[in-house]
């Protein structure tokens, strides 16, 4: 009798925690949503598996006007690259559904990464927008920095400067790189919450 | 420079036209622009100095919508930038009220068909002759289930006579007509569960024959809603109250946000007004812009504080009002010391206790009464004036007793005879007391800021940074009683000892004028006169029982009356002083009052702001404003800056001033703190800036000029 209620228990508990980062929103200082993914070349991974190493979330839709901002002015690139080259993983996400603004095939996809000359760890296509609602990711781009204990360290815009013209970029303040180098700093993010810009992700109606 | 300029503009250009191009696919026949912009004035020929509405219209496509200055869940805010003749200037945008316009799971605030933004214009005072031309670049995007951000170069010109006389006023009246309506109601918001909650109440306003169904609320702080989920509203006679779901900041980190309410009003039109609302938390109201700055201070700063409070001790014995306690003890001190060494070591060691243990009882209890919620700071014993009127009292006694219109023979607290005789060690210890007391009011003016500081440490800093202190005021004498070098250097008791001692009567009587001015600031002119009166009896009634007559009946009598006119000065105290009191200060001209609602509505506008908070018996505050604040060039830099100048009063106790304080890490008066201008492209401002404690006029033009 004892066994069953335990059972019911243990049964109940792990339905809660499988339910709760679906019902969460990602929190800064929590640990961000842990997800499977499989990316354009088909490799399957899970973000937990990356623990130990800081990971970036970048939410794109390459037909957006600010994701062609950042990646026509070639600061996306050079972001990644930096952040890439500090062996963090940096993850491009593209959670449009199919029929909508910025839906690609992988082979479209990888096209389109090579004209842009990008670099990203891992590209993942993400139609459904599973992943997608699991980080309400509300634009493209929408920036996520998970620090190495796969904690949430910040979540937002990818600079300061909220327009679409590119000419902008110069003299905005880059806030991945900047949430980066606190983390090395083993300083606490100073901005690690700001208010993301940009298309809306195109999920599906 | 102008070049790149124009080659970025060309870039960005291109992108639109690959923005475009990447919709080949779509059915609909495309526009060349998705929102038409025409920039209106109000009227084309202007005198100077006028001031005219400058309208810049969005005629949407249908179906595509533009945003407003908080865009919800995506998008972005149009941008305006002008490029003017020199001296003319434009005001912020005033935003039309935005609609909520759903885009799959994400909700944004924008406009859909038309809208109309306005700006007011200011023409300069010397005008020159012919036209005058104003270009608007203006950057939008306009999103349906895409985005496309167009700009545009729009010029107006003014007073050009080839041109026919063009008047929008009417059109751009009917667009004002349309802006929401700013109400002075009071708002707050606070976290309840998953949701926030606002509450809005007005007395003058009866909201509950409104329909609930029509309100919506739009916060301009971002994370402050969970945008999507609909709000719940109820309304009762006279509140608001409209449930959320709470967004993804923390309010710790939004203290307060204009808020625009839209709804259906009897007639079934849209409605709109918009006011401030601030978070409100049952914890206690520590919290305020800047809270994160309080921070514990560093073991090796511990070791400088107790060194500078040990050395504000010794300067303290140079006061006004403990100078002449301390200098007939230190007098007194050579006579007995030649008769008896060691009664001499011990009586300077009464003393040293009797100081130190007051210093210490009084940061105790300050302690205990801040942990117990009281909002209070150093300089708290002068914000009120009972303990005011009672310091001038005592003072003004003291210096009674020293001119000699009166001994006082009993056990203790003979300042005259007893103190320069030296003898007990009782008396020695409260003469330590009686210095302490007779220092507070000093202490306050110049050192409310450091014991400030102090207070707000762990309770054993407070503790030794207060012994500290102690120590300071009390080592002359101590090293007095101890070193019989030291007592050569005094002069030899005498006659003239008598002299000396009326003339320190004169820096009490000084200190206690003082402390009356102080409370002149408390109270209105009838306190003042009683306090005056209360002095008046006082002096009586030591004048009365100094000339007793030798006859018993009639000495009874004498004592009886100078009983009754002690009682009458104690009666005379202003026992139920009124709390709030409207702030006196000779500054406001220059300023506006402090209040947490006003720093949160002028922060929300665009301008630089400069918070001064003061009180009458600061004397550092009251230099500061004289040398480096109210002097031409610094009004001019105001002026210039356009800078919003806010001045607390904290002559009396005000716990929101104290709650300010609180913020910064501060426990007293002066502070000065600076916000800077808002960044025009990234719409936010730099952390605020906190001035040093001791200002000249170019510490305040460098810190100003920084931001």
């Amino acid at each position: 009798m004892s066994r069953k209620i335990a059972f019911m228990l243990a049964a109940m508990v792990l339905l809660i925690m499988l339910a709760l980062p679906v019902y969460a929103a990602p929190q800064i200082g929590q640990p961000a949503p842990d997800f499977t993914a499989t990316d354009i070349d088909g490799n399957e991974f899970t973000l937990s598996e990356f623990k130990g190493k800081k990971v970036i979330l970048e939410w794109t839709n390459h037909q957006c006007p600010f994701v062609v901002k950042h990646y026509g002015s070639g600061n996306m690139q050079a972001t990644q690259k930096t952040a890439t080259d500090k062996g963090v993983i940096w993850v491009s996400i593209v959670s449009s559904a199919e029929g909508n603004q910025g839906h690609v095939t992988p082979d479209e996809a990888r096209t389109i990464m090579t004209e842009a000359d990008a670099h990203p760890s891992a590209k993942i296509l993400d139609p459904s927008g599973t992943i997608g609602h699991l980080y309400e990711a509300s634009t493209t781009p929408h920036m996520f920095v998970i620090d190495e204990e796969g904690i949430l360290a910040y979540a937002g815009a990818i600079d300061s400067k909220s327009s679409p013209n590119p000419a902008t970029i110069e003299g905005a303040t880059n806030y991945v790189l900047a949430a980066l180098d606190d983390l090395e700093a083993d300083r606490p993010v100073a901005t690690a919450q700001t208010q993301p810009y940009g298309c809306g992700v195109k999920y599906s109606h | 420079m102008r070049f790149i300029r124009i080659l970025l503009l060309m870039m960005f250009a291109l992108m639109l036209f690959q923005g475009a191009s990447a919709q080949e696919g779509d059915q609909e026949s495309k526009p060349d622009q998705y929102v038409k912009i025409r920039v209106l004035p109000e009227r084309n020929i202007v005198k100077p100095g006028d001031e005219i509405l400058i309208g810049i219209e969005q005629s949407i496509y249908p179906q595509w919508h533009t945003y407003w200055r908080n865009p919800g869940d995506s998008g972005a805010e149009p941008r305006v930038e002008w490029d003017m003749p020199d001296g003319f200037a434009i005001g912020n945008i005033h935003w039309p009220t935005p609609h909520k316009i759903p885009y799959g799971p994400l909700m944004n605030f924008g406009y859909s068909d038309n809208a109309i933004l306005l700006q007011k214009l200011t023409i300069p005072e010397t005008l020159p002759d012919g036209p005058i031309t104003l270009t608007a670049t203006v950057e939008i995007l306009v999103c349906k289930d895409i985005c496309i951000p167009e700009s545009g170069e729009y010029t107006i010109t003014l007073n050009d006579k080839s041109i026919p006389p063009e008047d929008n006023s009417a059109y751009l009246a009917a667009a004002q007509a349309h802006l929401p309506v700013p109400v002075p109601w009071h708002a707050s918001y606070e976290v309840d569960g998953q949701d926030v909650v606002l509450k809005v109440q007005s007395d003058n306003i009866s909201f509950d024959s409104i329909k609930p169904e029509g309100f919506e609320f739009f916060p301009l702080e971002w994370g402050l809603i969970d945008n999507p989920t609909p709000s719940k509203t109820t309304l009762y006679q006279n509140e608001i109250v409209m449930a959320q779901g709470r967004g993804e900041r923390s309010l710790n980190e939004i203290k307060a946000t204009e808020i625009i309410l839209a709804f259906t009003n009897s007639e079934n039109q849209r409605q709109a007004v918009s006011f401030i609302a601030s978070h409100t938390t049952s914890t206690q109201g520590t919290g305020f812009i800047g809270a994160k700055n309080l921070k514990p201070v560093a073991s090796t700063s511990i070791t400088k504080a107790l060194l500078f409070a040990l050395l504000g001790g010794l300067i303290l014995n140079l006061m006004p009002c403990v100078f002449p306690v301390l200098s007939i003890k230190a007098l007194s001190l050579a006579k007995s010391a030649e008769k008896d060494p060691g009664h001499a070591k011990l009586s300077g060691l009464a003393y040293t206790a009797g100081v130190m243990l007051s210093f210490i009882a009084i940061a105790a209890a300050l302690i205990g009464l801040k942990s117990a919620g009281a909002g209070i700071g150093w300089g708290f014993q002068l914000q009120d004036p009972l303990v005011v009127a009672a310091l001038a009292y005592l003072l003004f006694i003291i210096g009674l007793n020293l001119t000699g219109v009166f001994e006082i023979r009993g056990h203790f607290g003979n300042f005259g005879d007893k103190l320069t005789q030296g003898d007990g060690l009782a008396g020695s210890f409260f003469t330590g007391v009686l210095a302490t007391l007779v220092a507070t009011p000093c202490t306050a003016p110049f050192m409310a800021a450091a014991i400030g500081y102090a207070l707000i440490q762990p309770a054993y800093v407070s503790l030794s940074i207060f012994a500290a202190l102690g120590l300071g005021l009390a080592l002359p004498y101590l090293a007095l009683s101890f070193v019989p070098a030291l007592q050569q250097i005094l002069p030899k008791p005498g006659a003239w000892m008598n002299i000396f001692r009326q003339f320190l009567a004169f820096p009490m009587f000084a200190s206690a004028m003082w402390l009356v001015w102080v409370l002149s600031q408390q109270t209105d002119s009838m306190g003042l006169l009683h306090i005056l009166i209360g002095l008046v009896m006082l002096a009586f009634g030591f004048w009365l029982l100094n000339h007793s007559p030798k006859k018993k009946s009639a000495r009874s009598l004498v004592q009886i009356l100078a009983a009754l006119t002690f009682l009458s000065a104690v009666f005379l105290l202003p026992f139920n002083s009124k709390e709030n009191e409207t702030p006196r200060i000779e500054s406001l001209s220059l300023g506006e009052t402090y209040s947490p609602e006003k720093l949160a509505s002028v922060l929300l506008t665009d301008d630089p702001v400069f918070v001064e908070m003061t009180a009458a018996w600061c004397i550092t505050c009251k230099v500061n404003h004289a040398v480096a604040i109210d002097i031409d060039s610094t009004r001019k830099l105001f002026t210039d800056k356009n800078i919003h100048y806010l001045v607390g009063d904290w002559t009396n106790y005000d716990e929101e001033i104290t709650d300010f304080l609180n913020s910064y890490g501060r426990n007293g008066v002066p502070i000065y703190v600076y916000y800077g201008p808002r960044d025009i492209v990234t719409g936010k401002r730099t952390a605020p800036k906190l001035l040093p404690q001791v200002l000249t006029p170019s510490i305040v033009e460098r810190e100003l000029n920084k931001l």
